[in-house]
């Protein structure tokens, strides 16, 4: 296909993907418009993620810190400010924070960016903690002043679709193509003449302002927050895990596996949560092992390769048994 | 403040520190050798507690017989991990950044795993016994007899692993492949057996350290993840790959926290250790003992 025709197909199926969005309140049953907004919120999140970390494959685990961010920005904002306002607030808060921390630890690579990003988030969730128990005198936030569910659900779908729409963008302009060089080599990169210091710092900050923004829209469908639940690590984690099941460096790979883990997490969560989470650990390795690319590379191909793979197993435990007896 | 208060202070850091530089230790012999950063560490040390728990209230075994018991379990359980994950990630990963990258996804999977499955098994509660609990008297001081039998064979063990490191053939070859890879396989160090016996190693030491755990502490399927963090906060202040740095490193962040806490208020303990965990990243990446 050529690069138009690609373009073409893209946002077809984007345009497919909203409008699918748009008419789903109007015919599903409570439950499945509630399995749709989580199954946005993720989509939202992990297309943004993979926009930047897919692409420098600077594997971020800050994610939950700017979710937590934009909570708590709008939990506050939202008494004095209109609902875009504060949705803008939380968004913008959450990309100053990502300046900051990025031009703190991105000059750091592999393990150790992930393990600092993980730490940082860590450290703001405290320290909101003990800043709300100690100058606020409670834990959590009740929301009084709430939007309807329409309202809500229609940001959250412009937010998801508008994250891959900037996806679709940014990958073909040259600060996309910056970014991938980073990803490629990150040296050459820079000899090639890329300030890759202010490409890396604006895409971090990019990332950071969609889970901000998704942050501010989804405290107000919980109503209650408190720091454990809007900076739960698990958030930036279930966020890179369908980043990288999907395939992180591909434009589709993130949707459709937020559309399948939405669909996996609401079937099993609540029967059984734990094995929900066993699962969700095991499909982890299977697909780092044996899908490095993730869903989106997925190719009738790629069977025969797992078939080959078994029976070149296989041979090779009749040889071993052969040569023992 | 008194001489003895601050005496007193220093030795309570110093038991925490104990149990913090054995989990490091494990943590940084898998980061060091094969840089697997397992961010599942925790979850085995919970194991490791489990199984105490369990021979001790069911069949009434002595925690103590359990010590090597749960060694020999999870580093069982660790050859077979390597085996089943681990192995086929270094022959597929084109280089030690990718393979890095998707070892800690890895670890992730298993963090999960391990962790609901214990919840599934044993449920979400607290879970204890006592063991030991008759204060001893150190001159003036007071000391739970747990807590320093705990910390007392924390500090046998790591001692015995770095003597291990450091004076046998397995320790200098374990150190050559450290030192380079390539380098050691030349000279005919066999890498296929010693990373999943040093992987498994580094998991049984993780149980033998929950093992210990639960003689003080309570117990529940969550309580592995706070011993990662502070693993992680060790070996960087130790320096990755330093066997000996994670001991003394273990043993400083205990201490700090001790004072931390007695001069501030103890629900800043968190915060003060990943303070100290991203300032050493970001001022001393190569640990606070690099020359």
């Amino acid at each position: 296909m050529k690069d138009r025709q690609i373009l073409v197909r893209d946002l077809l199926l984007l345009l497919a993907f909203a409008g699918w969005g748009l008419a789903l309140p109007h015919y599903g049953s409570e439950f499945v418009v509630s399995m749709a907004l989580t199954c946005l919120m993720y989509v939202a999140l992990s297309s943004s993620w993979g926009l930047f970390c897919g692409s420098t494959r600077y594997l971020s685990l800050a994610t939950s810190a700017f979710f937590g961010i934009g909570a708590y920005t709008s939990a506050i904002a939202l008494e004095h400010l209109s609902w875009l306002e504060s949705i803008a607030l939380g968004a913008g808060l959450a990309a100053v924070v990502a300046v900051v921390m990025g031009a703190a630890v991105l000059h750091l690579r592999g393990t150790y960016f992930a393990v600092l990003t993980f730490g940082m988030t860590e450290l703001i969730r405290h320290a909101v903690t003990y800043f709300e128990k100690s100058v606020t005198g409670t834990v959590g936030r009740v929301l009084t002043v709430v939007p309807d569910r329409d309202t809500i659900y229609l940001t959250v779908l412009a937010l998801a679709v508008l994250a891959v729409a900037v996806s679709i963008v940014v990958r073909r302009s040259r600060f996309g193509l910056a970014l991938m060089g980073i990803g490629a080599d990150e040296q050459r990169a820079q000899t090639l003449g890329v300030n890759t210091r202010l490409i890396k710092v604006a895409g971090f900050a990019m990332t950071a302002a969609f889970a901000g923004a998704v942050g501010a829209a989804m405290a107000v469908r919980w109503t209650y927050i408190d720091p454990h639940t809007v900076f739960n690590p698990f958030i930036g984690f279930q966020t890179v895990l369908i980043a990288l099941i999907g395939g992180a460096a591909t434009l589709w790979g993130p949707l459709i596996a937020a559309i399948v883990f939405s669909v996996l997490a609401e079937t099993l969560r609540l029967q059984a949560p734990q094995i929900y989470m066993m699962s969700l650990g095991l499909l982890l390795i299977l697909s780092v092992l044996y899908l490095p690319g993730g869903l989106a590379s997925l190719r009738w191909s790629t069977f025969g390769g797992w078939w080959r793979d078994s029976r070149g197993w296989l041979r090779g435990l009749k040889d071993k048994e052969r040569n023992r007896g | 403040m008194t001489l003895f208060s601050w005496l007193e202070l220093l030795a309570s850091g110093l038991i925490t520190g104990g149990i913090y530089a054995l989990v490091a230790l494990g943590l940084n012999l898998q980061y060091g050798l094969m840089r697997i950063l397992n961010i599942a560490h925790g979850e085995f040390l919970m194991l490791g507690a489990y199984l105490t728990w369990m021979a001790q209230t069911s069949l009434g075994v002595s925690p103590l017989l359990m010590v090597p018991v749960s060694f020999l379990v999870l580093m069982a359980l660790g050859v077979v991990i390597h085996k089943l994950c681990f192995r086929r990630l270094t022959v597929t990963s084109p280089n030690l950044d990718i393979f890095e990258a998707r070892g800690l996804m890895v670890a992730f999977g298993l963090m999960f795993l391990v962790q609901n499955f214990a919840s599934f098994m044993w449920g979400g509660d607290l879970r204890g016994y006592d063991y030991l609990t008759e204060p001893v008297k150190i001159g003036d001081a007071q000391f739970a007899g747990n807590k320093l039998l705990v910390f007392g064979l924390a500090l046998l063990f790591s001692g015995v692993l770095i003597a291990v490191l450091r004076f046998t053939l397995l320790g200098k070859g374990v150190r050559a492949l450290m030192q380079s890879p390539v380098g050691a396989q030349l000279v005919g160090i066999d890498t296929q057996r010693l990373h999943p016996l040093m992987f498994g190693i580094g998991l049984g030491l993780s149980g033998m350290a929950g093992c210990l755990l639960s003689m003080a502490y309570t117990i529940t399927p969550a309580m592995g993840e706070p011993y990662t963090v502070t693993a992680l906060i060790v070996i960087t202040l130790g320096g990755f790959g330093s066997m000996s740095g994670a001991l003394a490193g273990g043993l400083l962040l205990g201490v700090i926290e001790a004072l931390g806490m007695h001069f501030t208020n103890p629900s800043l303990k968190a915060l003060l250790s990943y303070s100290v965990f991203i300032a050493v990243l970001l001022l001393r990446p190569r640990g606070l003992f690099a020359k």
